[in-house]
């Protein structure tokens, strides 16, 4: 990998681009896109690998616990779709690279407790709004939901009330 | 009419799946085109360089939501429909509060859920140690909603009463309630204004990177520009046109479409709340034997009932005598859809309130459910005193409901 990486798409192309895999999404397949799917049935086999009687009776686990394959599902099949497709896309581009995405004065460990830290927050948002950014922002957005409008501004609000908190992280 | 969603072709498993990788490829493709593996560029959104963020995230929606409106408007899609199988129904009130909550894990994280995946796909250690977080978060989450909740037992049936945490996540429930319910126009007039208040919020935002970056700020070259922005306001106007058409999403709406019993007896079982059922025979009549929860109305008094101020999110449903081809005057003031029920009472009495005779032995599976389905609304309609009328609209569409959860996760990524 010795080249330059190339240049991003211009957004909007970009943007469309995704607009339109999710309309097809919706007609085809009468669902929608997500992500966090996959840390659901993750923690539910996690909790139960550990503690099986506690894992089943945590209602937020149950039904997933009582299927018999719970990784057997369309959102972890995205979600494998997802990492082929920006794998293939950023292999064509020289973009796979290695590493840790920092700001120039953050150790690495800072990075990875902020990663870990807004990470937790990321799944008990997306536990309460029932989907995260793409699952329920995009996808119910884009079909016009009264929910997701509220969550997609609230995500909005929230990032701009706390960003000045990461700055070491990122500047 | 409407020919979408195929989902003839999804029912087999190997065939879904396939499609879900296909979908997947093309979501994560996307966002890599976008720079969404670098969480540095997500983050340029709130250093204020960058609004990659609002661009395409905002570019995605208006384009689903102006390409469906148009669909309808033509009449290949029922946005409605569509709508109430790809999503989930809103709940105000965790939704917001998780809006808020991933908004602050994105900042700390720099990524949302989707694209961690991009960055573990071009060999990023903090995407994968962000999902890590993600699946601590959902045990998190499980954790809070399992506190407080417990079994008592109320009239010798046990009920699961709810801890605080669940209570909140259950809070704010408004079933499926979309835009266009809520300020009462059609999906077309909403899709125009999203693309209108899109190409602002972008030009807003291209001028706040030239503020905030100077000579620094990313150049936008005009032409893919230009073509976005006016294919957007473009096909939201055709969609706006379309309503003129007497096909169309327009005529559509204001006629009344038909419920048989079975769904009746479901719906009033399993979610009651999403429905109201008004007996518009005469009052000896439906005071003798009505629909269960229904609603005794002489045709003349529904002004009184103000129709107009229901929530669109629940269906209107009219009882009559037998097969009524049109509702009473006034009821298309109703907000959300109206339904007649096919053959009336007499179907009803038919189908709910007379045994039915029981299948053969080994007759088809599908046969025996159907049997147990209503020899069971049969009995639970026969050997209980008939429910007095619940108090008119309120809040029935929330509070005293009992506790529901969504089969296969709905259009999330709950699931």
């Amino acid at each position: 990998m010795v080249n330059e990486p190339k240049p991003y798409w211009n957004p909007y192309v970009a943007g469309v681009g995704l607009g339109l895999v999710l309309t097809a999404t919706y007609l085809v397949i009468g669902r929608g896109l997500g992500a966090s799917g996959p840390a659901l049935r993750a923690a539910a086999v996690g909790v139960a690998a550990i503690a099986p009687g506690h894992a089943s009776a945590t209602s937020a686990f149950t039904k997933i616990l009582a299927e018999p394959h719970p990784f057997l599902n369309y959102y972890v099949f995205l979600a494998i779709g997802t990492l082929l497709g920006a794998f293939v896309s950023a292999y064509a581009t020289d973009r796979v690279r290695p590493g840790v995405t920092r700001g120039p004065n953050a150790s690495i460990r800072l990075r990875l407790l902020a990663a870990i830290f807004g990470g937790a927050l990321l799944g008990v948002g997306a536990r309460l709004a029932r989907g995260c950014a793409s699952g329920q922002a995009l996808t119910g957005g884009g079909l016009l939901s009264a929910g997701s409008w509220a969550f997609m501004l609230a995500i909005f609000a929230g990032g701009y009330a706390t960003f000045l908190f990461t700055r070491r992280v990122w500047r | 009419m409407s020919f979408f969603p195929l989902q003839a072709a999804v029912e087999n498993v190997n065939v879904a799946m396939a499609l879900a990788v296909l979908a997947g490829f093309g979501f994560g493709f996307m966002l890599e085109r976008a720079g969404f593996g670098d969480s540095r560029k997500l983050l340029g959104q709130f250093f204020g360089n960058e609004m990659v963020m609002l661009k395409v995230m905002f570019s995605a929606v208006a384009t689903a939501v102006i390409l469906t409106a148009a669909l309808d408007g033509v009449g290949l899609v029922n946005l409605r429909a569509l709508g109430n199988l790809v999503t989930t129904e809103t709940y105000l009130w965790p939704m917001i509060a998780g809006g808020l909550l991933i908004g602050t894990g994105i900042v700390f994280s720099g990524y949302c859920p989707g694209t961690s995946f991009v960055g573990m796909a071009t060999g990023k250690l903090d995407a994968v140690v962000a999902y890590a977080g993600v699946v601590v978060g959902q045990v998190v989450a499980a954790e809070l909603e399992r506190m407080g909740t417990h079994t008592v037992m109320k009239d010798g049936l046990p009920v699961v009463a709810l801890g605080p945490f669940a209570r909140f996540f259950e809070s704010g429930a408004k079933g499926h309630l979309y835009l266009y319910d809520v300020f009462r126009v059609p999906a077309a007039v909403i899709a125009l204004a999203v693309a209108v208040i899109a190409i602002a919020s972008f030009l807003f935002g291209e001028w706040v990177e030239r503020k905030v970056g100077g000579d620094a700020a990313p150049a936008s070259p005009s032409r893919p520009r230009r073509f976005v922005f006016g294919a957007m306001a473009g096909v939201a106007l055709f969609s706006v046109v379309t309503l003129a058409l007497p096909t169309g999403a327009g005529a559509v709406q204001r006629s009344a479409g038909r419920i048989g019993v079975e769904e009746l007896a479901r719906r009033l079982f399993e979610q009651p709340w999403t429905v109201r059922v008004l007996d518009v025979r005469s009052a000896e009549e439906c005071k003798a034997a009505t629909v269960r929860g229904a609603e005794c109305v002489e045709p003349s008094t529904l002004a009184a009932l103000q129709l107009d101020g229901e929530p669109a999110s629940r269906d209107l449903v009219f009882v009559g005598a037998g097969d009524a081809a049109e509702p009473p005057a006034g009821a298309l003031a109703f907000p959300g859809r109206v339904l007649l029920l096919s053959g009336g009472f007499e179907a009803w009495r038919g189908w709910a309130l007379t045994p039915p005779t029981p299948p053969e032995p080994g007759a088809p599976k599908a046969e025996q459910d159907a049997f147990r389905l209503r020899s069971g609304v049969q009995a639970a309609l026969t050997s209980l005193p008939q429910v007095a009328p619940a108090a008119p609209a309120a809040s029935a569409a929330g509070g005293a409901a009992p506790k529901r959860k969504k089969a296969g996760g709905g259009g999330g990524c709950g699931g």
